[in-house]
């Protein structure tokens, strides 16, 4: 709850509602004039002796609207809640039941939603003008409450399938008591907002009704007091305290309301309030990166080899957090040579992804690069870093240079569009002296290369298997001819006969076109089987990196060889498998020294001092202190654990 | 690897089918999803079986059939060798006392506004615990499944723990009331990989400390070889293969079996240079292929594929014919039977 109150618009929202509230239940006692009493000071305006002015008949306006805020209030709120706890019955009944009770309840709801709800509250009202505010509430809560229900019985619906529900039908429990304890539970938020919603609506139609002269104009409102107002032709004669207060009391709390409204949906929701947090600091500046572009061409030439495509050099990468920020990717230093296929592993928070995405140069807040290059060096020989290229010049490297195909291809792939018109999109944007024939031919061309039947260019997204889709994620990231192919767990989310289907298809694809590949996935043993080099990341860093086969044969990591150890093998003989104990390391609180050491067999005394850098360790680069450096070493060796 | 002569299952599954109509339009208006056919399965307790299949093989409805949570189109569940059907009410609650059904998703399967010790205190009196026995039971279940302190778990919320040990929490609260049978769906498939096994481990000795029948569905048979005593291979709704996991995985008789097997990555043994045969993807559970489901991608079709469903067909045994329970539901094994 602190921290809802942290929040401005919540604060200000209740402070705004507190008010009124007090105004309400106090407020009579502090202006002992009756709001009824007629004098003889007509249609004065604001004075000591009245703050607010009189009306036409001489009656204090102030006591009209102290008086008003309990009738408008006691109305809003009662008639509120009446129409919330008819939207939850309906909601969720209709939510969670189904079938026949959703379809009537639903065509309940849905009459009431297109019923011009005004007209309808007015009919209802002329019948009932005597009644006072019990009539009055329950008026304008049956006309008020089917937007809630919709709401709800989206909300439950979607709560009915998610597991947790399941488990609990599983244990055996009743409707009622899932519905109590497991469905309303997670639907506060949006109970509390329908309910706000409908406290401002009730109160928005009570003035309504009221100025109609619709309600029992022999008790004040702050609709009464507009209805006499008008009444008094106060337009004419210019009395503009007369309408004022009461107007901007009803605006005043129904923006409190909203407030709290707003308030608890950004606070529930945490993705406004990541939102709301960025664009309180403001847009970022462009950092600036000075001297990049002096990556020259002789450099180059000095100091790598010619086959070196692209090099990451001490990337860093952070995510803005409310707590500070998070390194996701930490100095890491990686190099991706022409033709070959560089696989990167690791676990959730490992930094692989966000380091792909830095790659791509789709970071996006509050993700963002804090230093290091990742540079790229073309046929020509030309460099240039990736990480510094502006809006024009990265439009150019991507998708012609560099691609890159993602895990979910069904979210990538635009749903409403046919795979061949997707297909063509990406050569009508980066080819554009393409003819309409020429262009038709290269996506008929695209779709064999990645073996789907050309006569399947019509087909929608959804009218193909996840294979056939994540097919098609390749053919658009083929169709510039790039140099390089970024796979983010391109085949995770497929069957295994699939994945090995598509990841020889790549294989072979690379043979014939010759890019080079950076494959990312936690899926070790399928990067052993396709990599030339392999990079294990843990926590942000790249723990070894080296060339997989020997990686395969001799891991020194003591986490690469724990981790090869996880994964059970089908050939050979069945060996021990250990699984590692604990969990991955939460970003935010990294453990000291080498973030793998809690969970490290070989774990010594020191461990927990310093991180441990890359040392080579011929033909990996290992970074563990096992294997002390030749120079900065104090500690002695111990005996390095055979592999298993 | 205890003998299964002479045992009677826990829970067994003869027949199961299950077709789902589909509510749509015009053509399709009738359709018949056919996403169980004819499965026949036993469990037994202390023991681990898997029940291997790619999406859409049908593994997960067998889950929710034999944890009768919907209704079969036909086929027999006994536990304890007596037939049973329950829909809901008492006689469902006295069956889920029995057989506990466990879920894929760590993130999904709590209800994130309670506490752990909140959720298993309710599973814990809705079968009937009284109030003083419950706080020692969560700290006994906690301790089981290697979450200690338990007092310090038990105040959690769910998203206050890791996904792996959210699994353990799942663990718990199917074993909370003493189950003869835990169905486990891809207890592990969500989790990262270094996690995996320090569940599946604990899940096997659960079984055998426990005498608990497991049934463990996968779509990685190489886990299968691992932790399961037996294993049984599904496509398509059907089964093909079965018997001992190491005979299964090692000398796959069924040709399905055998692609899975060539196909799961593998860096121990040398790459084959050409992709395994039979690639594609399974069939359309509205229309499936007669005969065998698989026979549209099998390299050694016959015609007699094309039409009639091949029964199970006895395999040899590493002791004789028959002794290992190996089978194959293919007719390349007809003449091996006879």
């Amino acid at each position: 709850m602190s921290r809802a109150l942290r929040s401005p618009k919540i604060l200000t929202g209740l402070i705004i509602v507190a008010f009124f509230v007090l105004l309400a239940a106090f407020g009579p006692l502090l202006v002992r004039t009756d709001p009824s009493a007629v004098s003889n000071d007509a249609l004065r305006p604001p004075s000591v002796a009245h703050w607010f002015g009189t009306t036409q008949n001489g009656q204090d306006i102030l006591a009209q609207v102290v008086d008003g805020a309990r009738n408008s209030m006691i109305v809003g709120f009662v008639a509120g809640a009446l129409s919330t706890v008819l939207s939850v019955l309906v909601g969720v009944t209709a939510g969670y039941l189904g079938r026949v009770w959703d379809e009537s309840l639903s065509v309940l709801s849905n009459v009431f939603l297109v019923i011009p709800t005004l007209p309808l509250t007015v009919i209802v009202a002329a019948y009932l003008p005597h009644s006072g505010q019990f009539g009055l509430i329950i008026v304008i809560a049956l006309t008020g409450w089917a937007w809630g229900a919709r709401v709800l019985r989206a909300q439950t619906l979607s709560l009915r399938k998610r597991d947790f529900v399941e488990a609990a039908r599983a244990s055996g429990q009743g409707s009622l008591r899932i519905i109590a304890s497991e469905i309303l539970p997670n639907q506060t938020a949006i109970i509390a907002a329908a309910f706000l919603g409908n406290v401002v609506s009730a109160i928005l139609t009570e003035a309504g009704l009221a100025f109609l002269g619709l309600t029992d104009l022999t008790q004040w409102s702050w609709g009464g007091i507009l209805y006499w107002a008008q009444n008094g032709n106060v337009l004419l004669s210019g009395a503009w305290w007369w309408f004022v207060p009461a107007g901007l009391c009803i605006a005043l709390l129904g923006a409190g309301l909203s407030l709290v409204n707003f308030g608890i949906d950004e606070f529930v929701n945490p993705r406004l309030r990541a939102v709301g947090a960025n664009s309180r600091r403001g847009p970022r500046k462009p950092r600036m990166r000075p001297a990049r572009w002096d990556v020259s061409t002789e450099s180059i030439a000095d100091n790598q080899a010619p086959d070196v495509l692209l090099e990451m050099k001490n990337v860093s990468i952070d995510y803005e957090t409310d707590d500070g920020a998070v390194h996701a990717v930490d100095d890491v230093s990686l190099t991706l040579h022409r033709g070959e296929v560089l696989g990167i592993a690791g676990e959730s928070g490992s930094g692989k992804s966000t380091l792909a995405y830095a790659i791509t140069r789709l970071l996006k807040a509050p993700a963002h690069a804090t230093g290091g290059q990742i540079v790229y060096t073309s046929k020509a020989g030309k460099a240039v870093d990736v990480l510094a290229l502006n809006g024009e010049e990265l439009r150019a490297f991507r998708w012609d240079t560099l691609s890159i195909v993602f895990q979910s291809a069904m979210n990538a792939l635009n749903p409403v569009l046919r795979i061949g018109t997707q297909i063509g999109d990406v050569l009508t944007a980066h080819r554009k002296n393409l003819t309409a024939t020429q262009r038709a031919a290269r996506v008929k061309e695209l779709l064999r290369l990645v073996g789907i039947p050309e006569d399947r260019a019509t087909a929608y997204p959804h009218e193909l298997s996840g294979g056939m889709r994540q097919r098609v994620m390749i053919a658009i990231a083929l169709a510039l001819d790039p140099e390089v192919i970024v796979l983010d767990e391109p085949t995770t989310a497929l069957d295994t006969v699939i994945q090995r289907e598509i990841v020889s298809q790549l294989s072979a694809l690379r043979e014939r076109l010759g890019f080079s590949v950076v494959f990312i996935t936690h899926d070790l043993s399928l990067l052993v089987e396709m990599s030339d080099t392999i990079a294990v990341m843990y926590a942000g860093r790249v723990v070894e990196t080296g060339p997989a086969e020997q990686f395969y044969r001799n891991p020194r990591h003591p986490y690469s060889k724990a981790l090869l150890q996880c994964f059970p093998t089908l050939s050979g003989p069945r060996r021990q498998l250990a699984g590692i104990p604990g969990s991955p390391p939460d970003l935010r609180e990294l453990p000291t020294g080498c973030p793998f050491q809690p969970r490290c067999a070989h774990a010594f005394e020191g461990c927990d001092d310093q991180r441990p850098v890359l040392v080579p360790l011929v033909p990996q680069q290992v970074a563990c202190r096992l294997y002390p450096a030749g120079d900065d070493s104090q500690v002695s060796a111990p005996s390095v654990p055979e592999p298993v | 690897m205890t003998a299964t002569i002479n045992r009677s299952p826990v829970l067994a599954a003869t027949g199961l089918t299950k077709h789902f109509t589909v509510r749509g339009r015009g053509a399709s208006r009738h359709a018949v999803v056919h996403a169980v056919d004819d499965v026949s399965i036993a469990l037994f307790a202390g023991e681990v079986t898997a029940l291997v299949g790619e999406s859409g093989s049908g593994k997960s409805t067998v889950a929710r059939l034999l944890a009768q949570l919907m209704p079969a189109t036909s086929g027999v569940i006994s536990l304890r060798g007596t037939p049973i059907t329950v829909r809901r009410g008492k006689r469902f609650r006295a069956y889920v006392r029995s057989v506990q059904l466990m879920l894929q998703d760590p993130f999904g399967s709590f209800n994130p506004v309670h506490t752990v010790g909140a959720t298993l205190r309710r599973v814990l009196r809705m079968h009937g615990r009284s109030a003083n026995e419950i706080s020692g039971m969560i700290d006994r279940l906690l301790t089981e499944v290697n979450l200690t302190p338990p007092a310090q778990y038990a105040s959690r919320y769910p998203h206050e723990l890791s996904g792996g040990q959210r699994q353990r929490i799942s663990i718990a609260r199917a074993l909370a009331v003493n189950p003869d049978v835990l169905l486990a769906d891809e207890p592990v498939s969500m989790l990262d990989v270094s996690i995996r096994l320090g569940v599946l481990n604990l899940l096997a000795e659960l079984a055998s400390e426990r005498e608990l029948a497991l049934l463990y569905i996968t779509h990685d048979i190489a886990s299968a070889r691992y932790f399961a005593t037996n294993t049984v291979v599904m496509y398509a709704g059907r089964m093909v293969e079965g018997g001992p996991s190491e005979t299964v995985t090692q000398e796959p008789a069924h040709p399905y079996t055998q692609l899975l097997v060539a196909s799961a990555p593998d860096p121990g043994r040398p790459l084959a240079p050409v992709p395994p045969s039979g690639l594609g993807s399974p069939p359309s559970l509205i229309n499936p292929p007669a005969g065998c489901r698989f026979h549209p991608r099998c390299p050694l079709a016959m015609p007699k594929c094309a039409t009639e469903v091949p029964p199970k067909f006895t395999l040899a045994g590493t002791s004789g014919p028959g002794t290992d329970g190996h089978w194959a539901a293919c007719w390349l094994h007809e003449k091996s039977e006879s």
